[in-house]
């Protein structure tokens, strides 16, 4: 069971268990599904109804990882049924070795990158606060993960020197983000337009929305008060390198 | 079943298949940007070709989806080792795999190089000069804008002003926000192109329906990939490509030329295909791995390899993207990710302290890309990374494409590793000089300066690389070079290289029209040398001049408009 940081401060109250978060209150991808091609339609509709099985991670490093995730990408907003699965994505992608056609020369390969920091991130919890990470608190959770996120792990660990922390910061963020947003109720949180074939766009201009897009109804929206994963001004990452394979490239 | 290329283009059928025990004329391993165009020339003209491509014959209807993560076999995802002090992030950043190769993939921006960039060494002292010049490709940039074909302004005012055969796309929120920044600043830009995708339906292919997936392979058949331009016409005119053919090795007869190519089929079975010449198109990374992969007793160090330039001078070209967030929406997934653009900072200027300079782009990263860029550049993370995707409709991008000079530290070789086929992989080394970095800091401040100017709220930036060439690089003399001007090997007289490895340095200018145009030149060289390729080993240097005859159909335009 995931564990859910509350409360969250927004006018109007608190926001949780969200069937949609975001902005485009009423505006559904799938609604769409009719207007998109077979190939497509097929695709996303698997990723929607096919949820993969743990296969790759054992139940002690997957009961981590769900921990780890929930607090790198975390869905306490949404109610239950919407949680997009993230940690299924991952485990099917080290299932099947699937890479993204490279690897850093300072880094081993992407299976035995998570389970060096999956027993590096425990042996953190363990000497900062005693305990297993997945019975930390949330915030003690964050610390840990912050300090990840800062290159810096807090308390220093033996097994970052074998693998630079910043380089599996990075691929561990572009693996949850990869799950999260190619997800449908994702596109829906974020006003996307989704597949667009065989239709296209006509409102190409000033931010517009289709006839069956909606528009942006903004409203105060906080992350909960004791979150130390709230953007910072000063938050970029110390390494200013490509630390990803993908970009929305030329 | 019919093998469809499109929603009204279909693959002609049946495809020549030759045995295993025929000797073609042209055996060409990768068909991409250029191995699409060599094969299409080469079998209209009348030669036994075969194209190996190590990836699938897309059936577009089938296999190409509207969605970034379910694209993901687009690209080139085995193994390669990354390294150096700025390691190029590989994979879908910049490798295609399938037939049409990176085209399929790629933006489509088609600006030209610019005169300049044949003469950098005799300009400023740096990088190289090409062994030709800018007008003898110009009139193959010509041919192939017609061919692809290229939609873009009239008049396209850098380098040497030029139109477009078609007519520039309506403009989008990026590629209003980069005219709006520009204009304010004084900056001239321009819109709606130069970009490969149709403006207007050509043939049995569509007009562009906008709706911003062209980096995952255009399923409507508007963006111009190798696949659907050129590599119809080439079975039509009896080539056979092969898919999931990956060429393990590169072989030579006694007399030191070469006698076919080892491939890998998609069992793991090996073949051999025997031909009278072999012209290997797989890129920047692929080509020189394979020659490196291909030493032998004679050519230890790798196939044409006696300069020992083979793998350096590998180039990428800074591509490093700007975000600003807009109080008002932007819904930047809509329009081509690759329609406005500035030239204006592309030739050196000595008050700016380094030499070259780079391009201003519009680019359009899809919610995965986007995220993983918000990674990068604001570090975001949990309620973070939550917080600024619900504003990805606020968001819009630019893209600087930097001049990174050609330097013998930046390389292919073979890692110890092997891929799943038993072969070493690539190692790749990566490291920016000081040049590099001056033109990079420059380029970064001067698009956050445009996209404040725009009106953008937050400008943040990511640092990221694009594209890539170089390795096997062209020029006049043989101790320094591994190609002729026309991409024939300096030691192996029928072991040609074609594709975007051969380029002594990059501008920034998106390379994919000039890898084409290339191909093309190339082509016209090698038909009008005839048999003697295959027999003599004389080596003729002069221009042969460019033949019109050739063009796929329905690319039969009367010429390029040119206003003023």
């Amino acid at each position: 069971m995931t564990k859910k940081s509350f409360p969250f401060l927004a006018t109007g109250g608190e926001l949780n268990n969200l069937e949609q978060p975001g902005y485009f209150s009423g505006y559904s991808t799938m609604a769409q599904r009719k207007n998109w091609e077979k190939a497509t339609r097929d695709v996303i509709t698997d990723r929607l109804e096919k949820v993969p099985p743990i296969k790759f991670f054992s139940e002690s490093e997957a009961a981590l990882m769900a921990a780890v995730i929930d607090r790198v990408l975390p869905q306490d907003d949404r109610t239950e049924e919407r949680t997009i699965p993230i940690l299924p994505i991952l485990d099917e992608r080290l299932y099947k070795n699937s890479l993204n056609g490279f690897r850093y020369e300072d880094m081993p390969p992407d299976r035995d990158a998570y389970r060096l920091a999956i027993k590096a991130i425990d042996e953190m919890a363990l000497g900062r606060f005693q305990s297993s990470f997945v019975d930390l608190t949330v915030h003690q959770q964050e610390l840990i993960l912050k300090s990840l996120h800062n290159g810096k792990p807090d308390p220093e660990n033996a097994l970052w020197c074998t693998m630079p922390v910043h380089r599996f910061w990075a691929m561990l963020m572009e693996d949850c983000v990869t799950a999260y947003y190619s997800h449908p109720w994702a596109w829906d949180e974020i006003g996307f337009g989704g597949p667009a074939y065989p239709r296209g766009y006509m409102r190409l201009e000033n931010g517009l929305p289709e006839p069956w897009e909606k528009n942006e109804q903004r409203y105060e929206w906080n992350a909960p008060v004791d979150s130390v994963s709230e953007l910072a001004e000063d938050d970029a990452p110390p390494e200013h390198e490509s630390l990803h394979g993908h970009g929305g490239s030329h | 079943m019919t093998h469809r290329l499109g929603p009204m283009q279909t693959l002609p059928s049946p495809m020549r298949k030759f045995a295993d025990h025929d000797v073609v004329d042209y055996c060409i391993v990768g068909v991409g940007s250029a191995g699409g165009v060599l094969v299409q020339r080469l079998a209209r003209a009348g030669f036994r070709v075969v194209g190996l491509e190590a990836g699938p014959f897309w059936d577009t209807e089938k296999d190409w989806v509207s969605d970034e993560k379910g694209s993901h076999e687009l690209y080139w995802n085995d193994l390669r080792i990354t390294g150096g002090t700025h390691p190029l992030a590989l994979g879908a950043n910049n490798s295609g795999k399938g037939v049409g190769g990176g085209s399929v993939h790629w933006a489509a921006f088609a600006p030209r190089f610019h005169p300049s960039d044949f003469r950098v060494y005799t300009e400023d002292g740096v990088g190289a000069d090409w062994p030709m010049s800018y007008w003898d490709l110009k009139p193959y940039y010509e041919l192939l804008e017609r061919e692809i074909p290229v939609a873009g302004p009239a008049w396209f005012p850098w380098g040497d002003p030029h139109g477009h055969p078609y007519g520039p796309h309506p403009l989008g929120g990026v590629g209003d926000v980069l005219v709006r920044g520009c204009t304010k600043l004084g900056i001239r830009s321009v819109a709606g192109g130069p970009v490969a995708i149709l403006s207007g339906s050509h043939g049995d292919r569509p007009h562009c329906i906008y709706r911003g997936f062209c980096l995952q392979g255009c399923k409507v058949g508007a963006k111009a990939s190798t696949l659907i331009t050129h590599v119809p016409d080439a079975i039509t005119h009896g080539a056979e490509v092969r898919a999931h053919s990956m060429a393990s090795r590169i072989s030579l007869r006694e007399d030191g030329r070469v006698e076919g190519v080892l491939y890998l089929d998609r069992e793991g079975k090996e073949h051999f295909q025997r031909a009278r010449a072999v012209i290997v198109s797989g890129y920047a990374i692929e080509t020189p791995r394979l020659l490196l992969n291909s030493a032998c007793p004679g050519h230890r160090h790798g196939l044409a390899n006696s300069s020992g330039t083979l793998g350096k001078y590998l180039m990428a070209q800074a591509g490093n993207v700007v975000a600003g967030r807009f109080e008002e929406l932007i819904r930047l997934y809509k329009a081509p990710p690759a329609h406005a653009l500035s030239e204006e900072f592309y030739e050196t200027d000595p008050h700016r302290g380094f030499a070259r300079g780079f391009a201003v782009q519009t680019v359009g990263p899809l919610p995965v890309a986007f995220a993983k860029q918000m990674t990068a550049a604001m570090g975001a993370w949990g309620w973070g990374m939550r917080r600024v995707m619900m504003d990805y409709n606020h968001w819009a991008t630019l893209g600087v494409l930097g001049e990174i000079l050609p330097w013998e530290d930046n390389r292919v070789e073979l890692a110890d590793e092997r891929d799943q086929h038993g072969l070493p992989v690539a190692k790749v080394t990566f490291n920016l000089h000081d040049n590099d970095k001056k033109l990079i800091q420059f380029g970064e401040n001067k698009v956050m300066e445009i996209m404040r100017a725009a009106g953008a709220k937050q400008v943040v930036q990511e640092s990221r690389f694009a594209h890539l060439v170089g390795a096997v690089r062209m020029g006049s003399d043989p101790s320094n070079s591994v190609v002729d001007r026309f991409g024939r090997t300096h030691d192996i007289p029928n072991l040609f290289v074609c594709d975007g490895s051969i380029l002594p340095t990059q501008g920034s200018a998106n390379p994919g029209l000039t890898i084409q145009a290339l191909a093309a030149r190339t082509a016209d060289y090698l038909i009008k040398q005839g048999d003697a390729v295959f027999f003599s080993n004389r080596r003729d240097l002069t221009e042969p001049g460019i033949r019109y005859d050739l063009s796929p159909s329905y690319t039969r335009f009367k010429g390029n408009p040119r206003i003023a």
